[in-house]
C-alpha cells in the first residue's frame, strides 16, 4: 500500500511540471499532504500511537488544509491565475522533470541500505529536485513559495523513511513545517506582492 | 548552568516585553550581556563537560562563545544608539530578538548533536528575520523575505544531510545523532552516503557561513540590517555556520571521504573568492562591499580547512580575527550613516574632515581586514599559504593570490575615496549629525586586539585552537 501511495506522490510531481494554473498547484500541494498522511500511517508501524496520531494530525491539518487554504487566500487577493512568467517553457520543464526522476532512481539504486526502501529514497530525491527546479525556473514569488513547500515535503518524506528508527527526526521535520512554512506563507505571502517578481530593490 | 542561562535569557526577554520602556529595556539588555559573559566564564571552567545530555563545552564551542561574549556589550551599546529614535514597539522587538539571537547562537556553539544544532540554527533564522525587518521599509521586507526563504531552503537541505547521516550505518546505531555516537560508527559507513551528507550539510549551512553557493542570503541582509545586526550576521552567525560545517568535517575526517571533502571545500572557497573579488570591483554600496569582504574571508577559511596541516589552525585564527575586525567596521557603519547620511559609495567622501575618529577606524579596519601587517589576519593568511605550499597546491595558491589582489585593490580605493576624496555626486541637503568620538572606542579596542594578536598569541587561545583541531595531528 505504501508503495502505491509513493508512486502516486511521484505522479503529482510530474503533474507539477506540466501544470500552469495556480489552483492546480494548490490542489496538488493539498493532495501531497493527504498522501504523506497515508504514507505516515502505513509506514510508521513501530512508533507509539500518540506520536503517530500527532504526525497524522499535523500532515492533515497543516499540509492538507491550512497551507492550501492560505495559498488560496493569497491567489484570490492577488488575482493571479496562471504561472505564466516562467523562465523556461513548460515542455522543457517536463523534460527536466523526467530526467530528474531517472537520475533519482539511478542514484537511489546505487545507494543500497537494508533499512530504507529504495523507492522511498528515489521519490524523496525526485521531490527535492522538483522543488528546487521550481524555485530556480519560476519567477513569481508565489511559485517560489510552492517550490519551498515541495522541498519541505521531500524532507518529510525522507524523514518518514527513517521514522521507525529515529522518530525524533520526524518531529523535527514537523517543526520545520509549522514554524517556517506557516511563517513564510502567513507573513510574507500577505505582505509581498506574490503575483509579481518585483524583488529588485536590492542588487549590485 | 546551561538550563539556567537559557531560563535567564527567556526571563529577561519576558521582562522587556513586560516593561515596554526604553530605559528598562536597556538595563535588562545590559543585564543579559553580563549574564552571557558570566556564562562564558563558567564555560571556560567546565571545558569538555556535558550538561543536559545535549550540550558540551567543547574547545571550539567555547572559543566561539567567547567571541560572542566579547562582542555582546559593543553590540548592545551600538544598538542602543541605533534604536534611540524608534518607538517603544520597535525598540522592544529589536532587543528581544537580539537577546534571542545571541542565546540561539550560544546554544548552537555548545550543541553536541546534529539535531540540536539544527534546531538552534533554524531558530537563529527567525531571530535574524525580526532584526533585518527592523526598519519596516520595502527594502527591509525584500531582504527579510530573501533571508528567510533562502535560509529555510538551505536549512531543509542541511536537514536532508542529517537524515543521510542517520542512515550511514544502520538501524538505531546513532539514533540521537550525537557527534560522539556518530564518531564511533563513521569508519564503517558507506562513503557515498557520507559524501552526499557532506554536500547537503555544506550547501545547507553555507546559508549561515555565507559561503558560495548560498552567499547571496547574507549580502542582501547586510544592505538593510541595522549596523549592529550586520556586525553579528557577519561574524558570530557566520561562525555558527563555520562550526556546523567543521563539526561534520571533523566527524568524517577519519573516513575515506577526507580527500573528497578537501576538494569540495577548496572549490567552494575559490568560487567564494572569485565572486567576492568580482562584486567588490563593482560595489556601489558600502555595507554590501563589507559583506563581500566577509564572503572573501569565509572563502579563505574553507580553503584553509581544505588545505589541511597548518591550515586548520589558520582557519580558526582567521575566524577569531575576522570576527573582531569585521564587527568593528560594521559598528562604524552606524556612525558613518549618521555623518554622511548614505551608504552609497558615490555619495560618500571627506569622512576624515567630517569625523576623524571614524575615518581612523575605517583605515585601521581596512588594514586589518585586508591582512596587511601588523594585522593578525596577516599571520593566518601566511599560514594558509604555507599549508598550500606544503601540499604542492601551487595553482590554487596562485589563484588565491591573484583574487586577493583584486579584493585589496577594490576595497582600498573605495575606503580611501570615502576618507579623503570629495563625493562624486553632490552631497545631500541633510546636515551631518554630530557624532562623539567616544562612540568609536569599542571599535579601536577590537582592532587593537587584532593587531596585538599579530605579535603575540596568548597561551589560552593557542591551547583552545589546538584542542579544537587535535584529531588531525
Amino acid at each position: 500500500m505504501v508503495n502505491y501511495l509513493i508512486v502516486l506522490f511521484a505522479i503529482t510531481l510530474i503533474y507539477f511540471a506540466s501544470a500552469e494554473r495556480l489552483i492546480i498547484y494548490i490542489r496538488l500541494i493539498a493532495l501531497q499532504g493527504l498522501l504523506l498522511c497515508g504514507i505516515a500511517i502505513f509506514e510508521l508501524t513501530e512508533i507509539t500511537t500518540a506520536n503517530l496520531l500527532f504526525i497524522a494530525a499535523e500532515t492533515l491539518l497543516i499540509k492538507t488544509l491550512l497551507v492550501p487554504y492560505l495559498l488560496s487566500g493569497i491567489t484570490k487577493r492577488s488575482g493571479v491565475v496562471k504561472v505564466h512568467r516562467q523562465a523556461m517553457p513548460g515542455f522543457y520543464l517536463l523534460i527536466f522533470s523526467i530526467a530528474g526522476l531517472l537520475t533519482s532512481v539511478i542514484l537511489a539504486g546505487s545507494m543500497p541500505n537494508p533499512f530504507i526502501n529504495t523507492i522511498f529514497l528515489a521519490v524523496a530525491l525526485f521531490t527535492l529536485f522538483t522543488g528546487l527546479l521550481m524555485i530556480v525556473t519560476h519567477k513569481l514569488i508565489i511559485s517560489h513559495i510552492i517550490g519551498f513547500l515541495i522541498v519541505e515535503n521531500a524532507v518529510f518524506l525522507f524523514s518518514l523513511a527513517v521514522g521507525n528508527e529515529m522518530p525524533m527526526l520526524i518531529n523535527i521535520g514537523i517543526l520545520l513545517d509549522i514554524f517556517v512554512g506557516v511563517l513564510i506563507i502567513g507573513f510574507f505571502g500577505l505582505r509581498l506582492k506574490p503575483h509579481t517578481n518585483e524583488l529588485t530593490i536590492l542588487k549590485d | 548552568m546551561v538550563l539556567s542561562f537559557f531560563s535567564a535569557s527567556l526571563l529577561l526577554s519576558l521582562l522587556i516585553l513586560l516593561f515596554r520602556n526604553k530605559t528598562a529595556t536597556r538595563i535588562v539588555s545590559l543585564g543579559y550581556a553580563l549574564t552571557l559573559i558570566g556564562f562564558t566564564v563558567y564555560s571556560w571552567t567546565s571545558l569538555n563537560s556535558t550538561e543536559l545530555s545535549y550540550f558540551t563545552f567543547s574547545s571550539a564551542g567555547v572559543l566561539l562563545l567567547s567571541i560572542l561574549a566579547l562582542l555582546a556589550l559593543p553590540t548592545f551599546y551600538h544598538g542602543f544608539i541605533y534604536t534611540s529614535g524608534d518607538d517603544v514597539k520597535k525598540h522592544t522587538i529589536y532587543h528581544i530578538a537580539m537577546i534571542m539571537l545571541m542565546t540561539f547562537m550560544a546554544g548552537a556553539y555548545l550543541a553536541n548533536g546534529m539535531t540540536v544544532l539544527w534546531i538552534f540554527i533554524e531558530a537563529t533564522t527567525l531571530a535574524v528575520a525580526a532584526l533585518i525587518y527592523h526598519d519596516r521599509t520595502e527594502a527591509a521586507l525584500e531582504a527579510t523575505w530573501k533571508y528567510v526563504f533562502i535560509c529555510s531552503t538551505g536549512i531543509a537541505l542541511a536537514y536532508l544531510g542529517i537524515l543521510f547521516l542517520g542512515l550511514i550505518y544502520g538501524r538505531g546505531d546513532a539514533a540521537n545523532l550525537s557527534f560522539e555516537a556518530l564518531a564511533g560508527i563513521i569508519s564503517q559507513a558507506n562513503p557515498l552516503y557520507l559524501k552526499i551528507a557532506f554536500i547537503f550539510v555544506l550547501v545547507g549551512f553555507s546559508t549561515k557561513m555565507g559561503l558560495f553557493p548560498m552567499h547571496t542570503v547574507t549580502i542582501d541582509a547586510h544592505s538593510v540590517a541595522p549596523p549592529p545586526v550586520s556586525a553579528l550576521i557577519s561574524t558570530t552567525l557566520m561562525n555558527v555556520g563555520f562550526l556546523s560545517i567543521f563539526r561534520v568535517y571533523f566527524l568524517f575526517s577519519s573516513s575515506p571521504v577526507l580527500a573528497f571533502m578537501n576538494h569540495v571545500l577548496i572549490l567552494a572557497g575559490i568560487l567564494s573568492l572569485l565572486i567576492s573579488a568580482g562584486y567588490m570591483l563593482k560595489a556601489k554600496h558600502l555595507k554590501r562591499m563589507l559583506a563581500y569582504s566577509s564572503l572573501e574571508n569565509m572563502g579563505l577559511v574553507a580553503i584553509a580547512i581544505g588545505a589541511g596541516g597548518s591550515g586548520y589552525y589558520a582557519a580558526f585564527l582567521l575566524i577569531v580575527l575576522h570576527s573582531l575586525a569585521k564587527s568593528s567596521l560594521f559598528y562604524q557603519m552606524g556612525q558613518l550613516s549618521r555623518v554622511l547620511r548614505t551608504f552609497s559609495l558615490d555619495n560618500c567622501g571627506r569622512y576624515m574632515a567630517l569625523y576623524p575618529a571614524g575615518a581612523l577606524v575605517l583605515l585601521t579596519g581596512m588594514i586589518c581586514i585586508l591582512a596587511f601587517p601588523p594585522s593578525g589576519l596577516f599571520i593566518s593568511e601566511i599560514m594558509i599559504f604555507r599549508a598550500m605550499v606544503f601540499n604542492g597546491q601551487w595553482i590554487v595558491l596562485a589563484g588565491v593570490v591573484i583574487l586577493l589582489c583584486f579584493v585589496i585593490y577594490a576595497m582600498s580605493i573605495r575606503v580611501m575615496h570615502i576618507v579623503f576624496s570629495d563625493p562624486r555626486n553632490e552631497p545631500g541637503t541633510q546636515p551631518a549629525a554630530a557624532v562623539s568620538p567616544v562612540e568609536s572606542i569599542s571599535q579601536f579596542v577590537l582592532l587593537a586586539i587584532v593587531v596585538a594578536l599579530c605579535f603575540y598569541q596568548p597561551q589560552f587561545l593557542s591551547d583552545l585552537i589546538n584542542q579544537s583541531i587535535s584529531i588531525f595531528f
